[in-house]
């Protein structure tokens, strides 16, 4: 597994409540790798999302510092935070946030004309996105004719059209059924581990952490517990590889 | 973002939102087209006092006299001497005519003589002038041409100069039809005998015969006069003069005017309306008297002032109404629309884009607003002359090109200036904020 792409040191964020402070992320520290899937577990108020939209410059920390590469993310103003979101990050999405009035392979392209991308390499592109997500054939409808999977799909679409070094979800799958979920689930990771991209997922369901490198448990704005599935996941597979048996490559680690 | 997707983007955006959309560019219409009818009303009342004034004579010409008199002093409101300053000879119509903006300067010396065509003859006044510079000094020539330089023994006749039968009694010569007596391309008399053609003529004045190369319109200031060459008038008058002096004896005041080359007027063309004023300064200036029919034309400009102000604020409240309701229209989209200026910021929308979209909005509903509104201002201004042209109001309304120009690149103005504050509020909206919304 590849470098740190983010560092998070010693990151608070205290909300003032009228005299009452409450810190929904009190000093956490956490590095995140090039490339892995990570998962931040919790329950509803533990401070994941708070973490998440820290780490994604949707927020400021109260304290702490937040280097992306070598940026500080908490130091960068709205502009940079602009610039920064539109070349290195992705966003999925509970609630999909697609534009309702734009189709399908508008809603995929939007990143791109926002980068100025022409419009024949930016249709071609979304295309070959949508594809990849499997609604080629829903290009032109527009989100309320989509099931909410078919909508979270799009917005996936989205998030990864501009091959971003970083794409963040929260809750992606909170409003699908659990069928839909597994789908989601492995489109968003097969997507991100084929080109080496980091995500970074945000959740309540312990058995979604089942898709992820690596679990960080997150409880009252603390981390509770990181544990890294990659470890174990390679000592079965070298288990596995001792004993000869073929082991299905979730990681596809030859990227590396 | 490019130009042309934020263009497409704010299109689609107002085309949402149809109904609001023509709502508020139906204000800016009404505010387009009361200011464009208004001021076309300021312009329209100008242009009429102009054609008045046209009417009595060119608007271009500055007529020139000699100062040396008394004159009303402004300053002290009394009545003072003026200033003694050069004369205003054959040198003073030189520098006139290299001044700048002047096309033309020719001085003007009057007298009255009795034109003669066959049995009939006519009293005129007559006009000597430079006769290369006629055509410029816009005397209205309905038929045949104007002086040239080249003419020496040729005139123009006023259509307002009326033969009679000098053998008629009075009575008879003003109630008898006047006689169409034709006179263009003939040679005809010019004497300076008041008896001429009567039995009381003196047979020892000899007329001069002069071709009529032709006429003036009937209507005009000029319609009553004879226009001929300086030269040829001033060999009349020396004539005249002469006879006086022998039938009379001693000198005439007239012959004194001869001798100092001091002319009764100058008349100085100009090449633009616009610039008479300045001229006209210019020669007071130099210590002459100067007039001319744009003075009468400023001063009843000055006198609809108030008017053509008070219509243009009526106007421009329109307007300001125009205005405030597409910042209201901007404002209520931000509100609507702020998850969505949520999720354009969080995939990747810069805050300039954020902000030009809504500006370009904004800009649209002027720029349509202006558009639609120059239209109605053509139809309202075709009315309002219609209505004028019926009741013979000088209420009329006139728009020029630069106004339709000005009031489409106004509205696009007031458009953008409207959308600023909302433009900027959008900008502002915290995403994470605006995602959260629902």
């Amino acid at each position: 597994m590849g470098e740190n792409i983010i560092r998070i040191r010693n990151v608070k964020k205290i909300y003032q409540m009228g005299s009452e402070s409450i810190p929904a992320v009190n000093g956490i520290s956490l590095n995140i790798r090039q490339g892995e899937v990570c998962c931040l577990l919790g329950k509803s108020g533990s401070g994941k999302s708070t973490l998440l939209n820290l780490v994604a410059g949707l927020e400021k920390p109260t304290e702490g510092q937040i280097i992306f590469h070598k940026k500080h993310i908490e130091r960068m103003n709205e502009d940079q935070l602009a610039d920064f979101r539109q070349k290195y990050v992705g966003f999925v999405f509970q609630s999909y946030n697609l534009l309702p009035t734009l189709t399908a392979l508008e809603n995929v392209t939007l990143p791109l004309i926002f980068k100025s991308v022409p419009v024949k390499e930016r249709n071609e592109r979304a295309m070959e996105m949508l594809k990849a997500v499997g609604l080629e054939e829903r290009a032109a409808h527009k989100p309320q004719e989509m099931s909410g999977g078919q909508q979270q799909r799009v917005s996936i679409a989205r998030a990864f059209v501009n091959r971003p070094p970083v794409v963040f979800a929260d809750e992606p799958t909170g409003n699908l059924d659990t069928k839909t979920t597994y789908e989601m689930m492995d489109l968003i990771t097969g997507l991100a581990k084929q080109n080496n991209q980091t995500l970074v997922i945000v959740t309540h369901d312990l058995e979604l952490s089942e898709y992820a490198d690596r679990i960080v448990m997150l409880q009252d704005g603390r981390i509770e517990k990181i544990e890294d599935r990659r470890k174990e996941k390679e000592e079965t597979e070298t288990a596995a590889r001792e004993k000869g048996t073929a082991v299905k490559a979730e990681g596809e680690d030859g990227h590396d | 973002m490019n130009t042309k997707d934020l263009i497409s983007m704010a299109v689609r955006n107002l085309l949402k939102r149809k109904l609001r959309t023509v709502l508020t560019v139906l204000g800016v219409v009404i505010g387009t087209a009361s200011i464009v009818v208004m001021i076309s009303i300021g312009i329209g009342m100008n242009e009429s006092f102009a054609r008045q004034l046209e009417g009595w004579g060119s608007l271009q010409v500055i007529d020139v006299s000699p100062s040396g008199g008394m004159s009303y002093d402004e300053e002290s409101g009394r009545m003072k001497q003026e200033k003694k300053q050069d004369p205003l000879d054959n040198k003073a119509v030189e520098t006139f005519k290299q001044m700048e903006h002047v096309e033309a300067a020719s001085p003007v010396k009057t007298s009255y003589f009795m034109l003669g065509a066959g049995k009939y003859v006519a009293d005129a006044n007559i006009m000597g002038i430079d006769p290369a510079a006629m055509e410029a000094l816009g005397y209205k020539v309905e038929e045949g041409r104007a002086l040239n330089a080249e003419d020496s023994r040729a005139i123009v006749v006023g259509g307002g100069v009326e033969f009679y039968d000098p053998k008629l009694s009075w009575e008879m010569r003003y109630t008898s039809e006047p006689p169409q007596v034709e006179i263009l391309d003939k040679k005809i008399d010019v004497s300076y005998d008041w008896n001429y053609g009567s039995r009381y003529a003196d047979k020892k004045i000899k007329a001069t015969k002069m071709e009529v190369v032709g006429t003036l319109s009937a209507e005009g200031n000029d319609s009553y006069w004879v226009i001929m060459p300086i030269k040829e008038l001033e060999k009349i008058q020396k004539a005249r003069d002469d006879w006086e002096k022998s039938k009379y004896g001693g000198s005439s005041s007239s012959s004194n005017r001869n001798q100092t080359k001091e002319f009764d007027e100058v008349r100085v063309k100009v090449d633009k309306m616009d610039n008479v004023q300045a001229v006209q300064q210019q020669i007071k200036d130099m210590g002459f008297r100067a007039s001319s029919l744009t003075d009468q034309l400023e001063a009843m400009k000055e006198t609809t002032k108030m008017l053509r102000i008070v219509l243009g604020a009526i106007g421009a409240i329109s307007m300001v109404v125009a205005a405030i309701s597409i910042t209201n229209t901007m404002v209520m989209a931000i509100y609507e629309r702020t998850r969505e200026i949520g999720i354009m910021k969080v995939i990747g929308a810069s805050l300039r884009d954020i902000k030009l979209l809504f500006l370009t909005e904004a800009a649209f509903i002027g720029l349509a607003g202006g558009l639609v509104g120059i239209v109605v201002s053509f139809g309202v201004s075709q009315v309002v002359n219609l209505v004028a042209m019926q009741q013979g109001s000088n209420m009329t309304s006139s728009i020029p090109i630069w106004l339709y120009a000005g009031a489409v690149a106004f509205a696009t103005g007031i458009g953008i200036l409207s959308g600023y504050l909302p433009a900027q509020r959008a900008m502002r909206l915290s995403a994470l904020t605006a995602i959260k919304t629902e």
